[in-house]
């Protein structure tokens, strides 16, 4: 039962992470209506510079405790690579969807050797150094602080997000551009600006998210590539473009996840899989996604 | 693409390659083996693309079929014909694309993008996982096999793959893009294009767009699985790599490389492909961001492929003459 | 006579508004009939229960007796129902030519053929010819129907329909865009090409009353979701009230 119990505590940890890329994810497409398939790379930029910065701080004197805020800031840092790269991008806003998806994909080419050159092609990780904060144990479940604070980091962003949309004017602004852009220009709303602002704040969650997640699990090549997928199913199940369908898109493939491990590891990403399909055929709009036309 | 002129080009094609292997080391012959695949692979991938208008990122399951099934037939059954095996892979392939196309084309744009990258990764991890079945991470063995009944057993492989393989793989793109030539110039083909067009207007004009659909993919899935089972053959191996989403990516790549509007464009995208990546690969370990890179160009600013390019520079000499 | 086109006590209600109410009309072989009336009378949604576009709330629509409610466009075009759209529909980059061809391959029922070639099928080709010519497209069969001039692809539009040889032809707003010095042109190329596809019935829906007193063989005129008026046109015309009621004003001639 306890066993159960800590996956599910990891499997919501997964979750929170894949909320955060999620969440970047749907900001970009609900404004900007543009799949960043190199949303994956972003996960793996973070994850690999959180390794450095961590590194370069411990060597600078940096207390180990500082490492949940150090990796949180190394994250955001790296959200810098967004406006160049939205500039890019910018190049086939008015293009079919299929050069948009090429444009990311030649990014995810890119993005690959990029980390190889930094990094080298072997793993990177921080040899759980999370383990400083220790772990609360309670009746037989032995759950890391770590995880707990990025979990916490996550329910944060959530709420900072909601309030951001629906109570700031900038939220207002979003979301007016997201449903009509034709109409937002016409009301003196900067689009271009806009849409440097979300794609840079969809990068830096994206990135945010692979350095929380480094002190858990190494930074590698196959990172990039493969979390794509998953943060696909997230979107896909919660509904493209919805905020709420991020975080319960994260917890549906997050949980699923976990409890696949336990009971029937060969059908772990095999579920995930289906589940996405059987979306997609029944409900493409997702649980809380508008009907796209 | 006028008759004439297309006729033409692949005159001139067909010569270059059939030379090819009499001219150059048997290194860029068996290098071209994997060209020959991907071209016909190719031609079906933009029979959906190009003249259909749906961009599929799950379509390497074919391929994957097409290698899989020659080590089914070929390794466990030890039926060594390769025909057989191109007979077979085919028929498997369009039959499993009945039921996948058939979920996957009622919708459009990014849904199908998904879809279809949702099943191939299915695939993969069917493939991964089951390796009782399957062979899992070191996949499955696809040994040689008789051409025409051919054993050729006095050469080795690298002598077969730039030999006698080489000229039978040239046979079957000249026969796959024969094919392909009549079925785009035919009504079916002139009902995709509509399709691909304005899809609403072509059903007021009485077109089945689903059905259409479906028959594209199918289709596509058949040159797919030839293409595949060149690809096994070649490598000798088939593992589940190759129905991973990046490398259904690059089937896309090479296609809008070539330029997908032109009948050719596929085959010139593989050829090009093919050569670029082997060429940076032996100037640099980091040919993945150059190959990144070009394909960013070909986006942004040359999205008629190279097929679009040498027709920009190729119309003004043309129209000079007349 | 069976009338070739007809409703039963069409209603259509959107919610609570009800767009449609009780319309019974009957369309037979060699009518032109004008459907009339001021914006929000319900013509375009007559005219999308009549080709199979919605399910109506009530009643039935029939072709040549047998119901169509519902069916969807592609197989309304196989029973020999087709239509035109006020906004005009082209396939971008297909040439005249091939636009045309599409609706006959489809209509001649060569659609499944894949290895047989478009080019060389020269009965089609003639046909293609001569629906362009009619359409007054005959020199620019070869041009990429997207860099057509508007007008021109207006009759593009009109001109697949007509290709599909259907029996009856519903065409909304045809000549809308279209300046007014050539709207008789378009009308009178239309009822060419109804003549020579065969079609033994023609509906319009049309603001121009000009038009409609030249043409119309009967005019329908509704008002709010319900018919005021189905009278052939002589008689139409000679009440002058009913005139006003539909276009708002009296006309001066």
């Amino acid at each position: 039962m306890s066993a159960f119990a800590n996956v599910l505590l990891g499997g919501i940890f997964h979750a929170a992470v894949l909320f955060l890329v999620a969440a970047g994810l749907q900001l970009v497409f609900g404004v900007q209506k543009i799949i960043n398939l190199a949303c994956g790379s972003f996960y793996a930029l973070g994850a690999y510079f959180g390794v450095t910065f961590i590194g370069w701080a411990t060597q600078l004197g940096l207390s180990p405790w500082l490492i949940f805020p150090g990796l949180i800031l190394a994250g955001v840092v790296l959200g810098v690579i967004g406006p160049p790269i939205e500039r890019m991008l910018r190049t086939v806003y008015g293009r079919d969807e299929s050069f948009q998806l090429l444009l990311t994909f030649a990014l995810v080419l890119m993005f690959q050797d990029v980390f190889r050159f930094f990094w080298g092609a072997n793993p990177r990780s921080l040899d759980n150094a999370y383990l400083i904060y220790g772990a609360i144990t309670a009746a037989d479940l032995g759950v890391p602080v770590y995880n707990l604070l990025v979990i916490a980091a996550a329910i944060a962003v959530a709420a900072g997000l909601g309030a951001l949309l629906q109570q700031t004017n900038f939220g207002r602004i979003l979301r007016a551009t997201a449903e009509n852009r034709a109409m937002a220009e016409a009301l003196g709303v900067d689009v271009r600006r806009i849409y440097m602002v979300v794609f840079t704040l969809g990068a830096a969650l994206g990135t945010t998210a692979g350095a929380l997640v480094v002190p858990t699990a190494a930074a590698s090549l196959d990172m990039a590539i493969e979390f794509v997928v998953e943060a696909f199913a997230v979107v896909v199940i919660g509904g493209l473009g919805s905020m709420r369908g991020a975080l319960v898109g994260a917890l549906i493939v997050g949980l699923i996840r976990a409890c696949a491990i336990v009971f029937y590891p060969e059908f772990e990403v095999l579920a995930i899989y289906c589940i996405v399909i059987a979306v997609l055929l029944l409900r493409p709009a997702g649980i809380f996604g508008r009907a796209l036309a | 693409m006028k008759a004439r002129q297309a006729i033409a080009a692949a005159v001139i094609g067909i010569v270059v390659f059939a030379l090819l292997p009499l001219l150059v080391p048997a290194y860029y012959a068996t290098l071209m083996i994997p060209f020959f695949g991907y071209a016909i692979a190719l031609l079906g991938f933009n029979l959906l693309f190009g003249y259909t208008g749906l961009l599929s990122f799950g379509h390497a399951m074919f391929l994957a079929a097409g290698a899989y099934g020659a080590a089914v037939i070929a390794g466990v059954f030890g039926i060594r014909s390769f025909e057989a095996v191109l007979l077979a892979v085919v028929v498997f392939a369009m039959v499993l694309a009945v039921p996948i196309g058939f979920l996957c084309v009622r919708n459009i744009g990014i849904f199908f993008g998904m879809l279809t990258l949702a099943f191939g990764m299915l695939f993969y991890s069917f493939l991964f996982k089951f390796y009782h079945l399957t062979g899992g991470d070191s996949g499955m063995r696809v040994p040689r096999m008789n051409l025409l009944g051919l054993e050729f057993a006095q050469y080795n492989k690298i002598e077969l793959l730039a030999g006698p393989f080489y000229y039978y793989c040239l046979a079957l793109l000249i026969v796959a893009a024969l094919l392909m030539w009549r079925i785009v110039h035919s009504p079916f083909g002139l009902h995709l294009r509509a399709i691909r067009d304005n899809a609403r207007k072509a059903e007021y004009v009485g077109v089945h767009v689903h059905r259409f659909r479906l028959a594209a993919f199918v289709l596509s899935a058949g040159f797919g699985a030839v293409g595949g089972a060149i690809l096994g053959f070649r490598i000798g191996l088939a593992d589940p790599e190759i129905v991973y989403w990046t490398h259904s990516g690059q089937l896309v790549f090479m296609t809008v490389l070539g330029g997908f509007s032109n009948f050719f464009g596929p085959i010139i995208g593989a050829f090009a492909f093919t050569l670029l990546q082997d060429q940076l690969q032996s100037l640099t370990q980091y040919w993945r961001f150059i190959l990144g890179g070009i394909l960013a160009v070909i986006v942004i600013g040359f999205p008629t492929g190279i097929a679009g390019m040498v027709d920009a520079l190729w119309r003004p000499l043309w129209r000079s003459k007349t | 006579m069976t009338a070739l086109l007809e409703t039963q006590n069409l209603s259509k209600a959107f919610g609570e508004f009800r767009a449609l109410d009780g319309v019974r009309i009957a369309i037979a072989p060699g009518e032109l009939v004008c459907v009339i009336g001021p914006n929000g009378a319900g013509k375009t949604t007559l005219v999308n229960l009549l080709t199979g576009l919605m399910q109506p709330t009530a009643g039935d629509v029939l072709f040549n007796g047998k119901s169509i409610a519902g069916l969807g466009p592609v197989r309304l075009a196989e029973e020999g129902l087709a239509r035109s759209f006020q906004l005009i529909q082209i396939f971008p980059q297909l040439t005249v030519q091939e636009t045309i061809a599409t609706a006959l391959v489809s209509a001649q029922k060569k659609r499944w053929r894949l290895f047989s070639s478009v080019n060389a099928d020269r009965e089609m080709n003639l046909r293609v010819r001569e629906i362009a010519e009619i359409f007054r497209l005959g020199h620019r069969l070869d041009i990429t129907a997207h860099t057509l001039a508007q007008g021109e692809k207006k009759l593009l539009d009109v001109a697949s329909a007509f290709a599909l040889g259907p029996q009856v032809i519903l065409l909304d707003e045809p000549t809308s865009g279209v300046s007014t010095a050539e709207k008789r042109a378009v009308m009178d190329i239309l009822i060419a090409a109804g003549r020579q596809a065969g079609v033994k019935g023609i509906v319009l829906v049309e603001h121009d009353m000009d038009l409609v007193a030249t043409y119309a063989s009967r005019i329908i005129a509704l008002t709010g979701g319900r018919v005021l008026a189905d009278l052939p046109a002589a008689e139409f015309f000679n009440e002058p009230n009913l005139i006003a009621a539909v276009v708002g004003k009296r006309r001066g001639h």
